[in-house]
C-alpha cells in the first residue's frame, strides 16, 4: 500500500510517519509532498492508495488539492492531518470528500481511529 | 469586546492549550505550569503566525518563544536526532508555533485565516506581549512563552504568507 504524506514541515512529515507506525499501521510506501500542488503531481505519478494532507500549506493548500483530486474523478481516502480542527473546517471538509480531519496534536489512538478502515495494520 | 479583551477572557483555555500541546508532543511528565518567569538569557527562538479576521479586517499576531537551547532539544527529540541542523530547528519551531496557532484560532476565532508560520533566531523575545496576553509553560525546567496580541499599527503583515490561493478567497468574499 503506498500512503502519500503531504505537509510543509519536514518535522511534521516524520512524526506523521512515526504515528502511523506507533499505530500498528506500518510496513507501506510512504510518499512525501511539501505542498498541495507537489501532492497533486505525485498522485498522478504514483498512484497511492491514501492520502494524508496538512491544510495550511504553500502554493496549494490541502482543501484546493482534495478539490481538484475529486474534480479529476479520484475517489483515493483522503484525510486531512491539521492544526485547525474547528467543526466548521470539519464540514468543509467532509463536504469536498474528505474520510476525516486529525487535528495536531495528535495520538496513535486517533489515527488508528480514522485511518483504520483504510490502512491495513 | 474588543479582540484583547476576548484573548484576555480565554487566558485559562490559552494556559491549558499551550500546555496540552507541549505535553502531547513531548510528554506530559516533561511539562508544567509556568508562573511567569521570563525565558532565560540568550539568543531565542521565536515562530510567528498572524490570524486575519475578514470581518474587521483586523490582524492578530500569535507568537511562540522559547531559548534557542531549548528549542534545540525539542527539535531533536521530535526528529530523533543528535544534532539537529538549523533548517530542523526552524521547521520544528515553526511547526510548533503553527500546531498552538491553529488551536488558538479553533478555540477563539473560527471565521479567520490563518497565516503559514514563520521562524527565527533573535538575540531577545519580542516585547510586544505587553500589548496583548501571554502565558507560558515550563518545558525541561525551562520556559516557552505563547502571546496573542493585535498587530501593531506599524507592524508589517503584508510580508506573511498565507496557504494556497487565498488572496483569490479574499477577492471573491470581498
Amino acid at each position: 500500500m503506498k500512503i502519500l504524506v503531504a505537509d510543509d514541515s519536514r518535522a511534521m512529515r516524520m512524526i506523521v510517519v512515526r504515528t502511523l507506525r506507533q499505530a500498528g499501521l506500518s510496513g507501506h510506501v510512504i510518499l512525501e509532498a511539501e505542498d498541495g500542488q507537489q501532492a497533486l503531481d505525485l498522485v498522478g505519478a504514483e498512484s497511492p492508495d491514501v492520502i494524508l494532507s496538512d491544510w495550511n500549506m504553500p502554493n496549494m493548500n490541502g482543501i484546493e488539492f482534495l478539490k481538484a483530486l475529486r474534480a479529476a474523478g479520484s475517489t483515493i481516502p483522503f484525510c486531512f492531518v491539521t492544526s485547525e480542527g474547528s467543526e466548521e473546517m470539519r464540514d468543509q471538509a467532509a463536504e469536498a470528500g474528505a474520510l476525516g480531519v486529525i487535528a495536531k496534536p495528535f495520538t496513535p489512538e486517533h489515527f488508528l481511529e480514522v485511518l483504520g478502515t483504510v490502512v491495513s495494520a | 469586546m474588543s479582540v484583547i479583551d476576548e484573548f484576555e477572557e480565554a487566558r485559562d483555555d490559552l494556559e491549558a492549550l499551550l500546555l496540552e500541546v507541549l505535553g502531547s508532543l513531548l510528554g506530559a511528565d516533561e511539562v508544567a505550569p509556568s508562573a511567569g518567569e521570563p525565558i532565560g538569557p540568550g539568543p531565542v527562538l521565536e515562530s510567528r503566525l498572524v490570524i486575519h479576521d475578514r470581518a474587521d479586517d483586523s490582524y492578530t499576531v500569535v507568537e511562540v518563544e522559547t531559548a534557542l537551547l531549548v528549542g534545540r532539544v525539542i527539535a531533536a527529540r521530535l526528529m530523533r536526532v543528535a544534532d539537529p541542523s538549523p533548517e530542523d530547528l526552524l521547521d520544528v519551531v515553526s511547526e510548533l508555533g503553527n500546531i498552538i496557532a491553529g488551536n488558538v484560532k479553533s478555540l477563539i476565532r473560527h471565521s479567520c485565516r490563518l497565516s503559514l508560520p514563520t521562524a527565527n533566531v533573535v538575540q531577545s523575545t519580542s516585547g510586544a506581549g505587553e500589548h496583548g496576553v501571554r502565558v507560558s509553560a515550563s518545558v525541561l525546567g525551562q520556559v516557552i512563552q505563547l502571546t496573542v496580541r493585535p498587530a501593531l499599527p506599524q507592524e508589517p503583515v503584508s510580508g506573511v504568507s498565507w496557504p494556497g490561493s487565498y488572496d483569490d478567497v479574499l477577492e471573491t468574499q470581498s
